[in-house]
């Protein structure tokens, strides 16, 4: 298990989200971002991570993407 | 002729003002909507002899009101009862798009969904089945690719069909039977209370302790009822809010995979955007290339528009002059050959000469919106901003004020929450627009000939450093809640589309015209009375009123070491526009020849960077307390005003009396 700011690009899963900012955890839910979902990361960090589910690129600051649990499936093609 | 309203709504980057540029042409303008500072469009068309007021919402992900945005467009929505929504959906995108629509038909809208965008969709390899997601949403579907006009015939007639129609029943998010109890049974209690709003939207929104909806029914005899009853519910479902937001996402999946199906798909778009990101979001190479865009607007504005600005500017000196000749040989009562020329072509034409660099300003800025390169600015700039408590969009407003603060003020409009808005807009005045610099040559030509380069850097720092702590200072005071972390949706970059440019620059501007005709032509008229009467005194000199009441203020602007009344006069037509400084002390010291020599006698090094630091600081000029107050409103455009003031002077002082000993 790692978080979303220190990882290589690649497809994940994301495990927890674990902010104490709630309207963040509703704004990433409603931008299709959930626990368990499967998303493919970009460009790591430093400086925003971004990710990519269903074709929306979504950038997280990495403060956010500290609190990020995710999990490796596969590297970057 | 039968008169229709139609709402467009739709996520961010849809392409929906494209669509919505495509449906009126040039019959547009910006709505004036009471107390509402987001952008908000209002267009016609008209199809069958029925002519069609379209009005365009300001992009949303949902309805709750989490954003300012959202809440007015749900206001909007829900007051306007309109004959037919279209929701504009990225078509390569469906899924998070078709959460708007989950909401609006909860809201129970009369939907269109315009899928727009397919070649993107085709390109990313998504076909989608549109009779069958006619079918199981229950809603009329329309493709269109809006960059290329494609099936904005058969959007129109849709429009027409569906307006004519009565509502109908539409397929709505099953939330499960627990769930769906206990939304009923708030209902129930709700019913009479909610209206405007539909009792199961209304209740959901309760559900996920929405406060403007809370707001709805705080006086209402049932409210504590209803309080206990969502609280006992929240014991039962502690993640009721989540919940709710994972079964409309269900619904959706469910959807999206029996509409489309997966084609080839072509990779090189989406690979030159993964490389663009790669370099544009880097923390070094991103905020270089932040810093060369910023350079690079600058040297646009100010080079391609100049020329225009001197022909402004000649025009309206040849104007005046004319005017005046020709005025005063049919024998014109002087004083109304005074008031025209030295009054309003010169007042107003002050002004009105920074046209054509507004206009470019905004041209730019709508091309780095449009072609996907502000999102990503953003989060360059969010590092700083968000120390401060404001959001990373909130920088390019900002750094917009070097041109000039009025554009870059209505600029606030894109950011997101009404804290961010207010914030910024009291932080833009200290930014050091364009026609603080005539003063700052002026001086520094005279007093710091070794080191004009520093002393005007150290200006703008100074500027940054006031605006930065202000808002910082306010977000303290004022707004208490904590900033969110920055999350943005990041769309595909693609080439941005002249004509909406043109139209989106064109708009802005003109609004900045309109506000010269008004509130920057009173102000002129006060200024330009002050100077002239009583007759006897000279054009604002030491007789006239404005003359007397430099003298009096002289007295506050000694400890800051220019208590001279010329100055106090300089600074007060400063407050039209800032470069009229110059201009005046022109004027008071008996022309441009005498200017050098009586600066040199009445002005110390100190005093003159105490004087540009004041000119820097004191207070915003008419234009830019006009649109605080437009966009902010009053209460802010006065307390922005007093600020100034206060930070202004005193700043100057203490710089005058702490180095005067030296």
């Amino acid at each position: 298990m790692q978080t979303l700011n220190k990882i290589s690009p690649g497809k994940y899963k994301i495990l927890k989200i674990e902010t104490s900012c709630k309207s963040a955890q509703k704004r990433l839910m409603i931008l299709g971002v959930f626990e368990g979902d499967k998303i493919e990361v970009i460009k790591p960090a430093p400086g925003p991570v971004i990710l990519e589910k269903n074709g929306t690129r979504i950038g997280i600051g990495q403060g956010l993407a500290a609190s990020i649990m995710v999990e490796k499936i596969e590297d970057a093609r | 002729m039968e008169e229709k309203l139609i709402i467009l709504t739709g996520n961010p980057n849809t392409g929906k003002t494209t669509i919505f540029n495509a449906l009126t042409g040039l019959h547009q303008k910006t709505g004036n909507w009471p107390g509402v500072t987001v952008e908000i469009k209002e267009g016609y068309f008209t199809y069958e002899g029925i002519n069609f007021k379209v009005i365009d919402l300001p992009g949303t992900y949902s309805l709750t009101s989490f954003t300012e945005d959202e809440r007015i467009a749900r206001d909007i929505l829900v007051r306007e009862k309109a004959d037919a929504v279209v929701v504009i959906v990225d078509a390569s995108n469906i899924e998070r798009n078709l959460y708007l629509v989950t909401l609006l038909l909860e809201l129970e809208q009369k939907v269109i969904i315009d899928l727009n965008m397919y070649d993107i969709a085709r390109d990313k390899g998504v076909a989608i089945d549109v009779n069958h997601m006619e079918k199981l949403l229950g809603t009329k579907c329309v493709i269109t690719i809006g960059n290329k006009k494609t099936g904005i015939e058969t959007l129109k007639k849709t429009i027409y069909e569906v307006s004519k129609q009565e509502k109908q029943p539409t397929i709505k998010t099953n939330y499960g039977n627990e769930v769906e109890e206990v939304i009923s049974e708030v209902e129930d209690i709700i019913r009479n209370v909610a209206p405007p709003y539909p009792s199961r939207f209304f209740a959901l929104r309760l559900l996920e302790n929405d406060q403007t909806i809370w707001a709805h029914i705080k006086d209402a005899s049932i409210y504590r009822e209803v309080k206990k009853l969502v609280e006992s519910i929240y014991n039962r479902f502690p993640d009721i809010e989540t919940y709710l937001i994972e079964k409309r996402y269900g619904f959706i999946h469910g959807l999206t995979e029996e509409c489309t199906k997966r084609i080839e798909v072509m990779e090189n778009k989406i690979e030159l955007t993964n490389k663009l990101d790669r370099l544009f979001t880097h923390p070094f190479y991103g905020t270089i290339f932040f810093l060369f865009f910023i350079w690079l607007t600058f040297n646009i504005v100010f080079n391609w528009g100049s020329p225009f600005t001197n022909l402004l500017e000649g025009l309206f000196s040849f104007t005046a002059i004319n005017l005046s000749r020709v005025l005063s040989s049919i024998n014109f009562p002087e004083w109304i050959v005074s008031l025209l020329t030295d009054g309003i072509i010169g007042g107003v034409g002050s002004v009105l000469v920074f046209f054509p660099n507004i206009f470019l300003l905004f041209f730019i800025f709508a091309a780095l919106e449009d072609s996907g390169y502000m999102a990503r600015a953003a989060f360059i700039t969010d590092r700083l901003m968000h120390r401060i408590g404001l959001h990373g969009k909130s920088a390019i407003p900002m750094i917009l004020g070097f041109g000039c603060n009025v554009p870059a003020i209505m600029a606030t409009r894109t950011l997101e929450t009404k804290k961010d808005r207010v914030l910024t807009t009291l932080a833009i005045p200290f930014m050091s627009c364009s026609a603080r610099l005539p003063v700052y040559l002026l001086f520094t030509g005279i007093f710091f000939q070794n080191h004009r380069g520093s002393i005007l850097f150290s200006l703008y720092l100074i500027g940054i450093l006031f605006g930065l702590l202000t808002a910082k200072l306010f977000k303290k005071t004022f707004f208490k809640e904590e900033t969110p972390p920055i999350i943005m949706e990041l769309p595909l970059y693609h080439t941005p589309d002249i004509r909406n440019m043109l139209i989106s620059a064109w708009e802005r501007s003109y609004l900045f015209i309109r506000k010269a005709g008004t509130i920057i032509f009173g102000g002129v008229i006060v200024i330009w009375a002050l100077s002239y009467f009583p007759v006897s005194a000279t054009y604002a000199g030491e007789n006239s009123f404005i003359g007397i009441l430099g003298n009096k203020l002289a007295v506050l602007l000694r400890p800051a070491g220019f208590g001279y009344w010329q100055a106090a006069v300089a600074l007060l037509f400063g407050l039209v526009a800032k470069e009229l400084v110059v201009g005046t002390l022109g004027t008071v010291f008996g022309g441009e020849m005498e200017l050098t020599r009586s600066l040199t006698t009445i002005f110390t090094p100190l005093s003159a960077y105490a004087f540009m630091l004041m000119t820097l600081l004191y207070i915003p000029c008419i234009a830019t307390i006009a649109v605080i107050k437009q966009e902010a409103g009053i209460k802010w455009a006065i307390l922005a005003t007093i600020w100034s003031l206060f930070v202004g002077w005193l700043v100057a002082v203490l710089l005058y009396q702490g180095f005067r000993l030296y």
